[in-house]
């Protein structure tokens, strides 16, 4: 059994030390630039990769933040879709599967928004039509993948995939959950550090501030 | 109403490798980054006044846009097809002509703007080409492709221009500490705006076959430069900002002027590693690396020479730098 651990420990290693460091590092800079124009970050997924959307929407919402609450101009609107159950089965019965997020995604998408798409195969057919409407409208999509990549990969304009054999869905959901922590721990640590150092008087084109001196009272 | 937004920029090295009588002969390279001054242009449709309007710097109301005065928005317009009903206001936290590539910022916020207006959304790429349509082969400029590319895609880049005339975007990925280390080490000195750069860049294209070697030595030290700076090391990037700068210097008359070159002769003597002039024609803004103690000293000897040397409005610009480029910052027109 030691032995069965430690073949999927030495794979799940593997797939670490060769992460998609260069299209993380873009994903980070379209995530960066939302922040700027005040966009919003939809997230979809099936399954364990719907798990892992609303996972990452809880940390990356509060968390990135969280050492400094009430320093912020405004905050990261990340939003997983769609945004509950009824609406999900409300799609799917009266529409079809296919829909339930471009469905959902089609009210909310805006020119400033941006698009994650999380899918281990890349082509759950409802996540590549979500994926399609944003291309449409020009919003940047970040894709993240695994095994081949699929039709998710192609498609995005930061393309992380984890590549493993077809049907490894334990090490690309464990090897996801990673890269969504890395978006939450950067964007921890540039707020921190832009609030420590009292710097970021940085203008942002939605006419806020990232700043830490203007701020706005929040009760608590 | 569609408000449509562009940053301005702040090229390091390999500017003037962007002209096609060179990168048609050789790769030009250009190292660029996004700031956080923004041109903004807003759009309205206005169905019951029969004019086109433009107001930027000056109010103009015609009743067709060939009439109008301001270039950019005439041939904009006529290209696209637009003829009436429209108002158009451009919007910007800093005068133009101030060397940090406002112009093409402009162009660039109007394309994505103006064709979010007739229901047709841009990529980055696709909105850097229109503005390059616009400028080079509508408005006749005889200006490069850096400015657009700059504005429209956004954040730090190393821009390269192929013989056949494609151009690649590969994002320098400085994390944000290596970043804000770049903006606590960079001055930003704003001397006086800049004459029409036409007139130089005009020249400067007649004189590639001459300087030939130069625009090459530019062009290949613009990975050198991007090294330096994966690397934080700001020291090097300064000294290579100034070879950089000799290096433009001989490319047309007028690039600089003696006033300029005190000016730098005292800021190096202040504690700065280097910098360059961002602008041509004499003014524009001076870009000085320093060690960080050493900025304020920098900055002050500088107010006091820029001053004595006749540049009344000379002061500092903080700057930032952003990922944003060409962006709708607001679409009321429906989706």
């Amino acid at each position: 059994m030691e032995r069965y651990i430690q073949e999927f420990s030495q794979s799940a290693i593997s797939l670490l030390r060769n992460l998609p460091k260069v299209e993380i590092a873009k994903a980070m800079n379209i995530l960066q630039a939302a922040y700027e124009r005040d966009g919003r970050i939809y997230v979809v997924g099936n399954g364990g990769s719907l798990a892992l959307a609303t996972h990452w929407v809880a940390d990356f919402n509060k968390t990135v933040f969280s050492h400094n609450l009430d320093g912020y101009q405004h905050r990261f609107q990340a939003i997983r879709l769609p945004t509950t159950e009824e609406e999900l089965t409300a799609w799917a019965n009266d529409v079809g599967y296919e829909m339930v997020f471009a469905g959902p995604l089609r009210n909310y998408i805006q020119d400033s928004d941006v698009l994650i798409a999380i899918s281990s195969s890349g082509n759950s057919e409802n996540i590549i039509r979500a994926v399609e409407l944003a291309r449409s409208q020009k919003v940047p999509v970040i894709g993240i993948s695994g095994f081949d990549g699929g039709r998710l990969n192609p498609l995005s304009d930061a393309k992380v995939l984890i590549p493993t054999m077809q049907g490894d869905y334990e090490l690309v959901e464990g090897v996801h959950a990673i890269v969504l922590h890395i978006f939450t721990k950067y964007f921890k640590d540039y707020f921190d550090n832009a609030f420590l150092l009292g710097k970021s008087q940085v203008h942002l084109p939605s006419g806020a501030r990232l700043n830490s001196a203007d701020h706005i009272h929040v009760p608590q | 109403m569609i408000i449509s937004s562009a940053p301005m920029r702040i090229s390091f090295v390999g500017g003037g490798t962007d002209l096609p009588d060179f990168y048609t002969k050789y790769p030009g390279r250009v190292i660029s980054t996004a700031i956080d001054k923004f041109i903004f242009i807003a759009i309205n449709h206005a169905p019951f006044t029969n004019h086109v309007a433009a107001r930027y710097s000056v109010c103009e109301e015609v009743s067709d846009p060939s009439e109008l005065k301001n270039t950019r928005i005439r041939e904009a317009l006529l290209d696209l097809g637009i003829s009436t009903n429209i108002e158009i206001g451009s919007f910007a936290p800093i005068p133009a002509r101030t060397g940090l590539g406002s112009s093409s910022s402009f162009s660039v916020a109007l394309m994505k703007g103006l064709n979010a207006y007739i229901g047709k959304k841009l990529d980055k790429r696709e909105v850097a080409e229109a503005a390059c349509h616009l400028e080079i082969d509508l408005v006749k400029e005889p200006i490069g492709k850096q400015d657009q590319y700059a504005a429209a895609f956004g954040g730090f880049n190393v821009l390269q221009f192929d013989p056949d005339g494609t151009v690649s975007v590969e994002p320098l990925l400085l994390d944000y500490k290596k970043r804000t280390d770049l903006e606590n080490h960079l001055i930003l000195f704003f001397l006086g705006t800049t004459r029409d750069a036409s007139s130089i860049l005009t020249e400067q294209r007649a004189n590639t076959e001459r300087n030939f070697e130069i625009l090459k030595r530019m062009s290949d030290s613009v990975p050198v430069f991007k090294d330096a700076l994966l690397r934080a090391d700001f020291q090097s990037a300064g000294e290579m900002l100034i070879e950089g700068w000799t290096m433009k210097k001989q490319l047309a008359s007028g690039i600089s002027n003696s006033g300029i070159d005190r000016l730098f002769e005292i800021a190096i003597s202040s504690g700065a590693w280097g910098g360059k002039m961002l602008g041509a024609g004499g003014a524009g803004c001076l870009m000085m690396l320093a060690p960080i103690n050493r900025r304020v000293a920098v900055v002050n000897t500088l107010m006091v020479g820029a001053k004595a040397e006749g540049f009344e409005s000379a002061c500092e610009i903080p700057v930032g730098f952003v990922q944003s480029g060409a962006e709708i910052v607001l679409n009321s027109n429906g989706r």
